[in-house]
């Protein structure tokens, strides 16, 4: 509110201390995971809980690539490709589609936009069942096919939703000298107005991603087999498993968590742009 | 203008670029929804899921679900749990995004690490609280007890009243960031003049901020709540993984009850059922989000 007002160098300092102070009042979850995870499991269960591994242990972490039912190295890789391939079957499909939206007025236009913003607030309650039956049907059920093909229905309207504001915002008359350039709608597409919306295309990719990274529903329903499962369902399994085990338990969320944290950390720009732009403007 | 109009005149190529897309969502989303419904009208179990002959058995399911007491608590739950999660993310977001709009050295920075809590997958999230909120070496029950607020340790996840309550605190948890960003960039909407002025005219700082600042974030305060809304009352993971619904059922939400129906009972045509009621209520309320954002979105 007094935002233009310039503080002084006291305030400032004031400021900066609850702000510190902030952070690590709603970090501290994470923090208390990471510090679990490097923990003897004898000083988890120590009183009073010590707020710093006395002794470091990364026992939790060593163990899971050699033992255990199935090693959490196996279902992060399961979880990569599964983000992965629904990454990219949503941004394939949603850069044209988001560029047709706003570039051409066509038939059915309207009602097209319309079903994109009210799959976005469909419950997967909803889907599963019916889904289930599909994969079935198509045999793809207890393959990664299954997890990808349902993940992107979370990217795709998201990433239309997104992009259909990049592109409207590039002039036309930049389409227009690439036509007269001897480009075709096609082309002109492809060459000048995607190089242009790459930022947009960035954190369609992003998002669709995350959505699947954090994806729990999906990936258990139409996978079976623990060897087959994203992280996120090892993680489930294994807490009905070994429910106190919790330098595992954390050790886990804590690979989970790396490919966020390395999104966060190199690509912080298009989550923000991604968060606000794709909620209030649809 | 006629020059354009020449440029633009095959309006319907635009359809050939979106029908990939519109097919895949008609695929695995459209068809899925006609689906279901119609298996909520059905006796679909495990025996005739995949093939077999599906029986139709009209409202019987949806009447069933009058007379269930866990579908009657599961319909409350989840209300009771959405309005509490967004009364409380949205005051706490709406603070912070003050607080940060200030412009001192770190208010960037640390606005933007406070997003991570959003991008975390929920299953993730919801460990996190379980190990917060257990009952011998959770940290909440160790600072409750040196404060010496309780005197033997909350069972916070097995006990009716307060697994909701660890719920609702791992949901804003989840919330706050998404509120805060939002209206922060609302806030950065509102032109710094009218301050100015207001505080020429001797305004107070609670004066501005109901006269000015809350009017002029009506937009904002109207699509994150009812963002919020839709994003909450769907709610699964974090349930699922954190309670299961339990204990004796009295955590179950619309979603997690479906769930249990239809993989855990195989009784899918109840489950389905329960999603469609789930769905409708989302309906209902997407409206308003959908007439918001496509407000001034068509010329």
């Amino acid at each position: 509110m007094d935002g233009e007002k310039r503080l002084s160098r006291r305030n400032n300092i004031i400021l900066c201390i609850i702000s510190l102070f902030i952070l690590c009042l709603l970090l501290f979850p994470l923090y208390w995971a990471l510090i679990t995870s490097l923990k003897m499991e004898r000083e988890i269960f120590q009183n009073p809980p010590t707020f710093y591994p006395h002794i470091l242990n990364l026992q939790s972490y060593a163990a899971q690539v050699e033992t255990g039912d199935f090693n959490m190295f196996r279902s992060f890789a399961n979880s990569f490709l599964i983000s992965l391939g629904a990454t990219v079957i949503a941004v394939l499909l949603a850069v044209p589609a988001s560029y047709g939206i706003a570039r051409y007025y066509f038939k059915g236009r309207k009602f097209m936009l319309l079903a994109f913003l009210v799959t976005q607030m469909l419950p997967v309650s909803v889907l599963l069942t019916p889904m289930f039956i599909m994969f079935k049907n198509m045999h793809v059920y207890n393959t990664w096919i299954a997890a990808m093909l349902a993940d992107a229905t979370i990217g795709i309207p998201f990433s239309i939703l997104i992009l259909k504001n990049y592109f409207a915002s590039i002039p036309k008359d930049l389409e227009e000298a690439a036509y007269l350039d001897g480009c075709n709608r096609f082309t002109a597409f492809g060459r000048i107005l995607i190089p242009i919306a790459r930022p947009g295309v960035m954190v369609c990719a992003i998002f669709s991603f995350l959505y699947a990274w954090g994806d729990l529903a999906y990936g258990m329903t139409f996978i079976l087999d623990q060897e087959k499962r994203p992280i996120t369902a090892g993680i489930f399994n294994f807490m009905g498993q070994y429910g106190t085990k919790w330098s595992y338990l954390t050790a886990f969320a804590v690979v989970t968590i790396i490919p966020v944290a390395l999104i966060f950390i190199f690509m912080q720009k298009y989550i923000v742009s991604g968060m606000t732009s794709g909620a209030v403007k649809g | 203008m006629g020059k354009m109009k020449k440029l633009f005149r095959y309006e319907n190529i635009g359809i050939l670029f979106v029908f990939p897309a519109f097919l895949y969502m008609l695929i695995f989303v459209g068809y899925p929804i006609i689906r279901n419904i119609i298996l909520s009208f059905q006796d679909v179990n495990a025996g005739n899921l995949v093939k077999g002959t599906k029986n139709f058995i009209l409202f019987d399911n949806y009447m069933e679900l009058f007379s269930d007491n866990v579908f009657r608590s599961s319909l409350s739950n989840t209300l009771r749990y959405t309005v509490l999660c967004l009364v409380f993310q949205f005051i706490i977001g709406f603070a912070l995004a003050l607080f940060f709009n200030r412009k001192f050295t770190l208010a960037k920075p640390i606005r933007g690490i406070l997003l991570v809590p959003w991008m975390i997958p929920v299953t993730v999230t919801a460990l996190m609280f379980k190990l917060l909120f257990a009952t011998d070496i959770g940290v909440i029950n160790y600072l409750l007890r040196s404060l010496h607020l309780i005197d033997t340790n909350v069972e916070w996840l097995t006990t009716p009243g307060t697994a909701m309550f660890a719920l609702i605190c791992a949901n804003v948890w989840i919330g706050i960031p998404f509120n805060m960003i939002l209206i922060s960039t609302g806030l950065t909407t509102i032109p710094g003049e009218l301050y100015e002025s207001a505080s020429i005219d001797g305004a107070n700082k609670v004066q501005t901020f109901f006269r000015i600042t809350l009017p002029l974030l009506k937009p904002t305060v109207e699509s994150v709540l009812v963002l919020g809304f839709i994003y909450t009352f769907k709610v699964y993971d974090l349930v699922y993984v954190m309670t299961s619904g339990g204990p004796v059922n009295s955590t179950h939400m619309l979603s997690t009850y479906s769930y249990k129906l239809s993989f855990e009972m195989f009784k899918y045509s109840k489950g389905s059922a329960v999603a469609n009621v789930l769905l409708l209520i989302l309906l209902v309320v997407g409206m308003s989000y959908i007439k918001i954002t496509t407000e001034g979105e068509e010329k």
